[in-house]
């Protein structure tokens, strides 16, 4: 078999010379130097696209080329001198959507549950910078695993929507063909979401589109047909998973932020736990749901079974006065689309809405060694601001542009398992797009696999999965939002003037149970900042705020994680003007 | 909810809803509310400790704090109710005001006219596109200036500037006197954003360079600001390639442009200037809305202060009389027209009808030299000026007659040498 594959990739490229292992379980781990990072991902994808063949893992290099790798001896150092800091039941490295949906699906068992997240808040890796689209399950290759969890996680998404009281918008799909020879094509799209099994797809008239999307009427368009897909639903994906999180911690989950798992213990084929910089934790299962990270992860339990490549994609928001024309999805296909190579893989973004209304672009995508450069380029912003077809709105119209990186690997299917290596280790890896609408599924599934292990396990009796409803000032009628004043005036002050943020919001979300430290903490919890003027007004007031209610000095306040500080130092006033004695009054 | 009826409320109490709020008393409106959202008046000028303000109204150089504090006092000698920490949320059509306070609750505030005096707010990352990382150390020019001048914190200790507007040039001189490094000055376009007399005082005077045609190509440093990448740009600003240089800093100012705040305007149906970013308005500088005026920043960014308090006296006339007179049918317009080097005009159209006085507020295209500037009404000449030099980042401002009975054509030839 291994001859056989090494002939393949010698065909297919024969200007590499490369070596390959396959083991048992059908995972072939290539060696050897290419010509360019795009080569060698070219190079994964052939290889995970052979029958015999479940998953690449590159050990391979590229010519003048420093692929950046994370550097775990010092923290594990670090860890190792503070031994066991905590013995839990479970342990989940990572807390994205799927870490933290996991975590409160487990949170109903009688399990002592911890989280460890690298950053200084959930949802800061790809959960946080993606578009929230929570996809049907139509653009998903039929038999993966990855298409049974989408269709599924889409089900269930409404029902995490009624207990944690996060906005969902089922706004719908739809796609339209100006072109009678596309029609196959949609045609096509359409038998793959019945295959799947996807709610409710519609071949549609163009009058039927019409009356789905009103607004197309002011295109004066020739539609000659599309379809449509009512399940395809909106969220702010930080407000998923902030909620998530919070029920589970509600529910007696533990987070520790700032914690970066840099081994995971085992020993005769079962583990033990993890080793943080912060302290041993001892864990009878592992649950690793590292994003980009989680290859690494699953290596250090001694199950290299997969790579990430990081694939990165840049999106653009718009000011809200570029009003959406549609209400859902639309895609116009005239057969004149832009095609990009480096999009073959994944599916790109199109242009949708955030459910406050504003126009949102992209993401593009583009493969890049470094796992964590979310840089925007001037190609990437020209891709994601192509999809836009809104005739009144531009890149003049641009309010933010960010980019996040997706956690792929070369199968590009979702690695979901009981290690077969070392057991208690459960791998969640390469969860990327369609990974936030398959999240439910994604929890449902590592509890069936933990509970088949487990056996019985008791259930938590104070169980609670409602999280009470966040108050939102700026949805409240003008007469809600007196007699909410009256109650409370801290929601009478506005903060952030461009989204109406009050104080009171900032101040329960500072004093809720994942507490947020820094200004983008702020941002992902309220909306404050994110408006037009991006915090240009609201920023000093947000951090006044934080300084004063976590009983820090203004200069340790973060913008992020890590060291991000905003302000670095006093200014002259001390040396200026002596400082007046204690009760002289105002400096 | 609370209910008040009042004769004119001002929205803002920076330097144009003070002067507007006065003035509107002094004409005699009787009741007149000034609705402020920060927790005192002033507006930006709070944060403005140089000086340079005030040599056209008083004639000597004020710092900003103390320009804003003459109109303070004047305030606190009249009846004017202010209410400070107030956030308007909508206005209606119907002149109807909502706004809250942790004081008052909701307020639904019923007018017999609107000031709009909201100013403006400064131009982000987002929207000048600037490439690469997102870490901390990306400020606006005047959110650096408020957390020096205002909070008494430094944000860095090496600064690159992006832009050359007022606010940035300013903050140049500022950092510098705080013992920030301002390593330089890139402005994108081929001519300087902001006031000579700036250049001269806050670039000249520390030795800062400015680098024209020149912008931040690329933003380094993952969590905190390392450096930026500057480039030389080409005439469609694309980056020549070859020119890329590494700057090391921690601090990257964003002193890129102004616009007019005009969310509450546009949300109660204010037909809009897309030159001005501002509304449309006439010589009283009323809205497209009867009965609710704009002035100062909202209207058009000016650069001088002086200008935005005399733009606030302007609408405040007018609303005083559309309060006394009302509009009895609906009026009809002549436009004023841009012509030759002529950029934008405010006001933008002319009430048809009886000679006036209009006090005209133009910029330029681009800077030229002895021009001269013709005020055209039916082929005719009413008035015409010239200048000794021109720019876009300096204003112009000046009277002139107009009779209504047709549109108004303002034109400077370029380089007409005169």
């Amino acid at each position: 078999m291994k001859e056989e594959l090494q002939k393949k990739l010698r065909e297919a490229f024969p200007q590499l010379t490369l070596d390959l292992e396959i083991n048992e379980r059908r995972i072939v781990t290539v060696r050897g130097e290419c010509g360019s990072w795009d080569e060698l991902v070219d190079v994964g994808h052939f290889l995970a696209k052979q029958k015999e063949v479940k998953n690449v893992v590159s050990r391979m290099t590229v010519r003048g080329l420093a692929i950046p790798e994370k550097d775990y001896a010092p923290l594990a150092e670090k860890g190792r001198k503070k031994g066991v800091i905590r013995k839990a039941d479970v342990v989940i490295v990572g807390a994205g959507v799927t870490g933290c949906g996991i975590a409160r699906e487990l949170a109903k068992y009688d399990l002592d549950i911890v989280v460890c997240e690298m950053s200084d808040d959930v949802c800061t890796g790809a959960s946080k910078a993606n578009n929230g689209n929570i996809h049907p399950g139509m653009a998903v290759k039929p038999g993966t695993l990855k298409a049974r969890l989408n269709v599924e996680g889409n089900r269930l998404f409404q029902k995490w929507a009624d207990e944690l009281h996060f906005a969902l918008d089922w706004c719908g799909c739809l796609g339209v063909v100006t072109d009678e020879k596309l029609m196959p094509a949609v045609e096509a799209v359409y038998q793959v979401a019945l295959m799947n099994g996807v709610y409710k797809p519609e071949i549609v008239s163009p009058e039927r589109a019409l009356e789905l999307e009103p607004g197309l009427a002011k295109r004066n368009l020739d539609i000659k047909g599309g379809a449509y897909f009512p399940s395809f639903g909106q969220v702010e994906t930080y407000e998923v998973v902030l909620a998530l999180a919070e029920n589970a911690a509600q529910n007696r989950t533990t987070f520790l932020l700032n914690t970066t798992v840099a081994d995971v213990l085992h020993e005769n084929g079962t583990v033990r736990g993890v080793l943080t910089d912060r302290g041993i934790i001892e864990a009878r299962y592992v649950i690793n749901c590292a994003g980009v990270y989680a290859d690494e992860i699953s290596a250090m339990a001694g199950d290299a079974c997969y790579t990430i490549h990081p694939r990165k994609g840049t999106l653009a928001v718009l000011d809200k006065h570029c009003r959406p024309e549609f209400n859902g999805v639309v895609m116009i296909i005239d057969g004149n689309q832009i095609q990009n190579k480096k999009n073959a893989e994944s599916k790109g973004g199109g242009m949708g809405r955030t459910n406050e209304w504003q126009m949102l672009l992209g993401p593009s995508a583009t493969e890049v060694p470094d796992k964590e450069d979310n840089t925007t380029t001037p190609e990437d912003l020209a891709y994601t601001m192509a999809i836009n077809t809104n005739p009144n709105a531009g890149v003049a119209d641009i309010i933010r542009i960010f980019c996040g990186v997706r956690p792929s690997d070369f199968s590009e299917d979702f690695v979901i398992e009981m290690s077969p290596v070392t057991h208690g280790f459960i791998n969640v890896g390469a969860i990327q797009s369609p990974g936030l609408a398959s999240a439910p599924a994604i929890a449902k599934m590592v509890e069936e696999i933990l509970l088949k292990d487990a056996g019985s396990v008791p259930l938590r009796a104070s169980y609670d999965p409602v999280l009470p409803p966040k108050t939102n000032f700026r949805h409240m009628s003008h007469e809600e939002q007196d007699a909410l004043i009256r109650k409370d005036p801290r929601y009478g002050r506005i903060i952030c003037r461009c989204e109406q943020i009050t104080e009171g919001e900032i101040l329960d979300a500072i004093h809720s149970r994942i507490v947020p430290t820094s200004v983008d903490a702020i941002k992902r919890r309220t909306r404050a900042g994110m408006g037009r003027c991006q915090g240009g007004f609201c920023q000093p007031k947000v951090l006044e705020i934080l300084a004063r209610e976590l009983g820090k000095d203004p200069t340790e306040i973060c913008l992020k994680d890590g060291d991000s500080r905003i302000l670095l130092k006093e200014n002259r006033r001390g040396t200026l003007n002596p400082q007046p004695e204690k009760g002289d009054g105002p400096v | 909810m609370k209910k008040l009826d009042m004769d004119i409320a001002v929205i803002g109490a920076g330097p144009a809803g003070l002067a507007a709020a006065l003035k509107a008393r002094e004409l005699g409106a009787e009741k007149v509310l000034i609705l402020e959202r920060d927790t005192e008046a002033g507006g930006i000028l709070q944060q403005c400790i140089h000086d340079g303000f005030g040599l056209h109204r008083f004639g000597k150089r004020m710092a900003g704090t103390e320009y804003a504090q003459v109109f303070i006092d004047a305030l606190e000698k009249t009846d004017i109710t202010l209410l400070t920490d107030t956030m308007v949320l909508e206005i209606t059509a119907q002149r109807t005001i909502y706004a809250c306070s942790r004081q008052e609750g909701m307020m639904e505030i019923r007018c017999g006219a609107i000031i709009l005096a909201m100013g403006c707010r400064e131009r982000t990352a987002g929207q000048i596109q600037l490439m690469g990382y997102r870490p901390a150390g990306i400020l606006t020019a005047g959110s650096v200036q408020r957390y020096i001048n205002l909070e008494g914190y430094l944000p860095g200790s090496r600064a690159v500037i992006l832009g050359s507007g007022d606010i940035g040039l300013i903050m140049a001189r500022r950092m510098s006197l705080e013992g920030i490094k301002v390593e330089g000055v890139y402005e994108v376009m081929p001519h300087p954003g902001g006031l000579t007399r700036n250049i001269v005082q806050c670039l000249h005077d520390f030795d800062i360079l400015l680098h024209l045609s020149s912008g931040v190509v690329k933003v380094h440093g993952k969590k905190r600001l390392e450096g930026v990448t500057v480039a030389r740009l080409d005439e469609n600003r694309t980056p020549i390639p070859g020119t890329e240089e590494y700057i090391e800093c921690d601090l990257l100012v964003l002193a890129v442009g102004l616009i007019p705040e005009n969310e509450l305007s546009i949300g109660c149906g204010i037909e809009m200037d897309p030159k001005t970013k501002g509304p449309l308005l006439d010589e009283e500088f009323m809205t497209s809305v009867p009965g609710i005026f704009a002035c100062g920043n909202v209207a058009v960014v000016f650069d001088l202060v002086d200008y935005v308090s005399d733009s606030a006296e302007t609408a405040a006339r007018g609303a005083v009389r559309f309060l006394w007179e009302g509009i009895l049918e609906p009026l009809q317009y002549v436009k004023t027209v841009p012509s030759g080097n002529i950029n934008l005009i405010v006001p933008q159209r002319i009430r048809r009808g009886g000679e006036k006085t209009v006090s005209f507020y133009l910029r330029v295209k681009k800077p030229d030299k002895k021009v001269v500037l013709e005020v055209q009404e039916k082929d005719r000449v009413r008035e015409s000026r010239r200048f000794a030099f021109v720019a876009p980042p300096e204003m112009i401002a000046f009277k002139a007659a107009a009779s209504g009975s047709g549109d108004v054509i303002l034109d400077m030839k370029e380089g007409s040498h005169a």
